[in-house]
């Protein structure tokens, strides 16, 4: 059965929520992004803060600590909101 | 305390004359201090340094990255 138009949560929405808090970011590359979500636009770009950037290459996985940045949207594939990344 | 870096829109108005790093997809990094860019994500750095697995390949007084080359973060 439909859900009612007042219990559906679109997905930018959620996003929304999640500004302020932790999400995890899964890239359209062997990359991953956790941090806490600043704010977002119509593209998914995102302003991300305290930043922990995890690259997976055949050597093992490759850690960056990064204090701001703007995320380009165009290769995400997956947010997780309060995701604590891919250590855990 | 407020940020006054909310959207990407604002983070780029307070990240202009700054210095930043621009990671493209290719893995080559970016460093030098922002000019101008647009909505496409071009961007114009000054005193720009090309940087290729962790080592230093260029200096340039001026550059221009196509936005179409995938940029990945800038901080």
């Amino acid at each position: 059965m439909a859900m009612s138009a007042t219990n559906q949560l679109l997905p930018l929405e959620l996003i929304d929520k999640c500004i302020g808090s932790k999400i995890w970011v899964i890239m359209k590359s062997e990359r991953e992004f956790t941090g806490t979500l600043l704010g977002f636009d119509d593209y998914v770009n995102m302003v991300l803060e305290d930043v922990t950037e995890y690259e997976n290459t055949p050597e093992g996985r490759k850690t960056t600590k990064l204090d701001k940045i703007l995320l380009n949207g165009n290769n995400i594939t997956m947010l997780i909101p309060g995701g604590e990344g891919p250590e855990n | 305390m407020q940020s006054q870096e909310r959207s990407p829109t604002e983070f780029l108005n307070n990240v202009i004359g700054r210095p930043v790093l621009v990671k493209l997809n290719s893995g080559v990094d970016y460093r030098g201090i922002l000019s101008c860019l647009d909505g496409y994500m071009n961007i114009a750095l000054e005193q720009t340094e090309e940087w290729v697995n962790g080592q230093l390949k260029n200096k340039y007084g001026d550059a221009f990255i196509r936005g179409n080359n995938g940029i990945k973060s800038i901080l």
